[in-house]
């Protein structure tokens, strides 16, 4: 139970969600799906005076553009899995969907656009979207401004958004037909968060070697981590001779890990490389129907 | 060694069980289960009553501080505010809360706890005011204005810092923060270690674990100004026990006092009685005059912790891999001092030990220490999880020294089957078993040298998979001198004129369906149906007196009187009915499927509902000589309980042995340090089974909480003290796919001692899963130079052994 008294607008347009926002940034909240925010009232962690329902504010749509595709902010998981559109083009964006933690009930109910803002560390979406090479598209009084996902996250519980801003849509470009993902989960139990992701899309040319590779971990520190491999990846038909370079590279790219309850940083650091080997692997496998390949243990 | 001379006395009713019985032995679906299952059962905080008011509790931000001064002005002042109340306040009003057990009368020391404290807190998350109003919204928001002035002072969390010197002092009175210290065994260790082949020394340590029930707790008290009486609704698991305990806080006589259990959701030990919160609804509804609820959140159910413990041990062997001597030290991290006597889980755990093993040298010393955690709780198994960490781990070692294999170790070690009754080193006198036949049976569904093969190969692959053994033996059925906790409980049983049957038990369910099993066993001693039959638990009123469900004693206690008094009632038709079929011998009418036939007359027979009627309403003509009643209390004393303490100072004070032998498969991935349970295979020996499912049932949640205690589950602290794992998020229960198909299955070794040859069922798994998982882990990496010896056995502890063998 949220223990002060609230005010809570289901706000009708994304501009009088904007309006509402702005009037008072200090002590208003946009709620998406809510799971995020509305437990951490009931925790007494936050008392906004007012909540900002977007879920009425026509925000839920997924759109295609040109060589694009939106994805409106209050878009469910459960929208995402149900989408042929994100199956067939945004395949990474469909596969972290399908393994969100919390079952069909947080599927029903989070949205990627929620997560996204508030960008807390040991969540799915943050890495997934920088590997992905999203741009958030937010709306304050001050009119529309579009951040690139790898500048959307500026600290752990922290993204680019100035108070009063909503997150309207993530644009993702399409994936190519040539492009193949993998996507590696580590976590200590079904109901735990993620302890480290990571995030990987290779594209392949005509002759079957490697022409581009993005690399992205999540989870370990944080913001996402991008690991450069490029130079290792590009040009190769197999990835197992570069495979021991990727896991030292991807454990020297976690210079500060992250600390909670479930693991500390310096483990963290260390399951960076054998993740980062997982997603690679899972995307050399060229099978962007395959499950999800978490690992979860107890 | 043998029983010591002791009388067995074997109840001729286990016999008498296991002749014509239509329901017990059998899986009989719960009488209630459609209720649960379409939401029509009504727990503790469903109850609402006429004019209730709500109970919202400050708690202390900080882990260890003198309380200056309280605000509560501005809290006062909100509409709906009914009282605002503080430890001084109440002081004035209500006594502290009488221990469930007192650590003094084991030589321990302790506090007078009042509900809210008066001059200091000591754990982050300790209520200070309450707030009573007319809405939980109202009492919610009036709580966030009290305010309160801390003097904060040094804290700590950590058992080996807490005796330290100069370490910051939770009760200062006592010029320690050991609360309890003591010995149990026999002999001297020292001794055999001189003429040992060897001898294994370590230290084992297990996390913080919370019981967790869904179900947290609520309280409802109702004090009623006209009658002045009190009505007590909630969450417990022993109404007789808390009604005493609540008249003696309350400085009331106990028949002013009536406790009320509704169904629960899980109790596991937490919902026994003594918390803080039990008491004080009771002192708010007198100072309020209206009913005052208090409902627990989840965060607060994980402030409550078992286990913490470190052992240290040592054992001396023999080259034919005997154990001939243990030395053990317990150190249990309490956490804040409790009315619980949750700190038994020590002396439990010590207890416990050598586990099944016939080890004639044992030496366990334990200790309880205080910190500014929040306090223990009673948890299944109640500490003796450490026993059978302890003693497997010593088996494995013993077994790696001598190189024999580690189930063949067992063997030369476990108490043999011919030995029952056995008086252990620390006193315990095991009821019976075959502890060998445990692993015999394990052994039929589990191919262990192929497994072992298999492994073997999967290895060359970069593949570590292991089989460990786990085995349990668990003292249950306690009877704690001095306390109101005891290995008895008294039924009732009556028949209506129509033949209806209603039991009554001072036993109560916390939900595992031992109602249901009792209804089966008076059913079938009435030779009715199970749908002629009833139950009535949990109403101090109404029910007759009671310990409640705990040490693993629901059926034992419950269905042992229920039982007796079932055959005072079945005597009583039997003779009627001769009256009636004008049969001259009562010993020759037989009761069942509804009638009372004459043996080998089969036209000669009544519907027992006509035998009933007709005693209530002609007993002057067919029955002159029974009188007018089909009523009968009953219970029974155990046999082999033993409070007062023998020549060498020792004592019994449990009931009953059930045990287990379990073999769990697990992968250790070397890379990341997670394990994954395979296989787990089960056999549990718990005696004779009314109900086969249910007993399922109580193994399959032991299980889980094992495997949660095994792999996953913690509570943690911040440095500050404050609680990090406050929810599920974090503190990582098991969920349904996080666990492998369990495979089940059941040796029946009957107790001599209890009136059905039953054991208890309710604590088995825990201790044998963390036992066995702990094994197979070390199993799969032994081969890679590493060990592990602390649960929870997480990622990070694993890949911390394979990074230190790697340097």
């Amino acid at each position: 139970m949220i223990a002060q008294d609230f005010a809570y607008l289901a706000a009708g347009s994304l501009e009088e969600a904007v309006a509402a926002l702005g009037a008072d940034p200090g002590t208003s909240r946009a709620v998406g799906g809510g799971t995020w925010v509305i437990p951490e009232c009931n925790r007494g962690e936050c008392s906004p005076r007012l909540l900002v329902d977007l879920r009425t504010a026509g925000l839920d749509g997924i759109r295609p553009g040109d060589g694009s595709i939106a994805v409106g902010a209050t878009c469910t998981y459960a929208d995402l899995i149900d989408s042929a559109l994100v199956a067939r083009q945004l395949p990474l964006l469909h596969r972290m969907a399908t393994g969100i933690t919390g079952g069909r009930q947080i599927q029903n109910q989070g949205t990627v656009g929620g997560s996204a803002v508030a960008a807390r560390p040991q969540s799915d979406v943050p890495a997934v979207i920088t590997a992905m090479r999203a741009t958030a598209v937010v709306r304050g009084l001050a009119g529309e401004r579009r951040i690139p996902a790898d500048e959307l996250f500026t600290g752990a519980m922290q993204s680019a958004l100035r108070p009063g801003e909503v997150l309207a849509a993530l644009e993702f470009p399409v994936a190519t037909e040539r492009t193949t993902v993998g996507y590696h989960k580590l976590k200590r139990s079904a109901g735990s968060w993620p302890i480290a992701t990571a995030a990987a899309q290779l594209t392949w040319d005509e002759g079957g070697r490697v022409s581009a590779a993005t690399l992205v971990l999540g989870g370990v520190a944080e913001t996402p981590v991008p690991v450069d491999v490029d130079d290792l990846l590009v040009g190769q038909s197999t990835l197992g001779e570069a495979m021991a370079e990727v896991a030292s590279r991807a454990s020297a790219a976690v210079t500060r890990p992250w600390t909670d309850e479930l693991a500390p940083g310096s483990y963290r650091a260390a399951v960076a490389g054998p993740v980062a080997q997982r997603a690679l692997a899972g995307a050399a496998r060229r099978d962007n129907r395959e499950g999800g390949n978490d690992g979860a243990g107890l | 060694m043998d029983g010591g001379g002791l009388v067995v006395s074997h109840d001729d009713s286990a016999a008498a069980l296991a002749q014509g019985s239509a329901y017990s032995g059998s899986s009989v679906r719960r009488h209630d289960g459609d209720r649960y299952l379409q939401g029509h059962i009504a727990y503790s905080d469903d109850l609402r009553l006429p004019g209730m008011s709500h109970a919202v509790l400050v708690l202390s931000p900080l882990a260890h501080a003198r309380i200056v001064a309280i605000d509560t002005e501005a809290a006062q002042a909100r509409p709906g505010v009914l009282a605002v109340l503080t430890g001084a306040d109440l002081a004035a009003e209500v006594g502290p809360i009488p221990n469930a057990m007192d650590p003094a009368g084991v030589g321990g020391r302790d506090v007078a706890l009042r509900v809210l404290p008066v001059s200091k807190v000591v754990y982050a998350g300790q209520p200070v005011v309450a707030v009573v109003a007319e809405t939980r919204a109202a009492a919610l928001e009036a709580a966030a204005l009290v305010h309160v002035d801390y003097e904060a002072l040094p804290h700590v969390l950590d058992a080996e810092a807490a005796m330290a010197e100069g370490a910051p002092l939770l009760y200062e009175e006592w010029g320690t923060n050991i609360m309890l210290a003591g010995t149990a065994g026999t002999g001297s260790f020292e001794d055999v270690r001189q003429t040992a082949f060897g001898v294994v020394e370590g230290e084992l340590r297990t996390g913080r674990g919370a019981p967790a029930p869904m179900e947290p707790r609520c309280y409802v008290a109702d004090w009623d100004v006209q009658t002045s009486r009190l009505t007590w609704h909630g969450t417990t698991q022993a109404p007789h026990p808390l009604r005493h305990s609540i008249a003696s806080f309350l400085g009331v006589r106990e028949r002013q006092v009536r406790v009320v259990a509704p169904p629960v959701g899980g109790s596991f030990g937490y919902k026994n009685f003594g918390h803080p919160e039990e008491y004080l609804v009771c002192a708010l509804s007198r100072i309020v005059g209206r009913p005052v609820k208090w409902v627990e959140d989840r965060t607060n159910t994980l402030r409550y912790g078992s286990r913490d413990m470190r052992l240290r041990y040592r054992a001396a062997f023999g080259a034919d891999g005997r154990v001939s001597g243990v030395t053990c030290h317990m150190l249990a991290n309490h956490g804040a001092a409790a009315a619980t006597g949750a700190f038994g889980m020590a002396l439990a755990g010590g207890l416990a030990l050598p586990s099944g093993y016939a080890v004639d040298v044992f030496e366990a010393e334990y200790q309880v220490v205080v910190t500014n955690k929040g306090p223990y709780s009673p948890m299944r198994p109640f500490g003796k999880e450490a026993s059978a960490l302890l003693m497997e781990t010593v088996m494995e070692r013993v077994a790696e020294e001598t190189g024999l294999d580690p189930f063949e170790v067992r063997r030369r070690n476990w108490v043999r089957s011919d030995q029952f009754p056995y008086a252990t080193s620390t006193g315990l006198l095991l009821d019976s078993g075959n502890y060998e036949g445990l692993l015999d049976k394990v052994l039929e569904d589990f191919d262990l040298e192929g497994t072992r093969a298999e492994h073997a190969r999967l290895r060359e692959e970069g593949r570590y998979l292991g089989i460990g053994l786990g085995f349990e033996v668990l003292p249950e059925g306690a009877d704690i001198p001095g306390a109101l906790i005891g290995a008895s409980d008294i039924s009732t049983v009556r028949m209506d004129p129509s033949g209806d049957v209603t039991v009554l038990t001072g036993v109560t369910s916390p939900g595992n369906g031992n109602d249901t099993a009792i209804m089966q066993i008076v059913a079938d001693r009435l030779g009715v149906s199970m749908d002629s039959v009833s139950i009535v638990q949990g109403d101090t009123d109404i029910c007759p007196f009671g310990f409640g469900n705990v040490s693993s004693r629901g059926v034992l206690t419950g269905g042992g009187s229920a039982a007796l008094a079932a055959d005072d009632v079945a005597d009583k038709l039997r003779r009627v009915a001769a009256g009636m079929l004008h049969c001259d011998d009562p010993g020759r009418i037989r009761l069942g499927d509804g009638m009372a036939r004459v043996e080998g007359e089969p036209e000669q027979a009544l519907p027992i509902s006509a035998v009933a009627g007709a005693l209530y309403t002609v007993g002057y003509i067919v029955a002159p000589d029974v009188e007018p009643t089909l009523e009968a209390t009953r219970t029974f004393k155990m046999h082999n309980i033993r409070h007062q303490p023998d020549d060498g100072g020792q004592f019994n004070l449990f009931s009953t042995f059930s045990n287990a032998v379990y073999v769990s498969v697990v992968e250790v991935d070397v890379a990341t340090g997670l394990v994954e349970v395979l296989r787990h295979v089960m056999v549990h020996d718990c005696g004779i089974m009314i109900n086969p499912r249910f007993v399922v049932g109580q193994f399959t949640g032991g299980v889980v909480t094992g495997l949660g205690a095994a792999l996953g589950e913690e509570i943690l602290h911040a440095a500050d003290g404050s609680l990090s794992t406050s929810g599920f998020k974090t503190y990582l229960l098991p969920r349904a796919n996080d666990v492998p198909a369990f495979e089940i299955a059941h040796q029946v070794t009957p107790s001599p001692f209890t009136p059905l040859g039953t054991k208890g069922a309710g604590e088995g798994g825990v201790a044998c899963s963390m036992a066995s998982v702990l094994n197979a882990v070390n199993d799969a990496i032994r081969p890679l130079g590493a060990s592990v010896n602390e649960l929870p056995i997480s990622p990070h502890r694993v890949l911390a052994s394979l990074q230190e063998v790697d340097r």
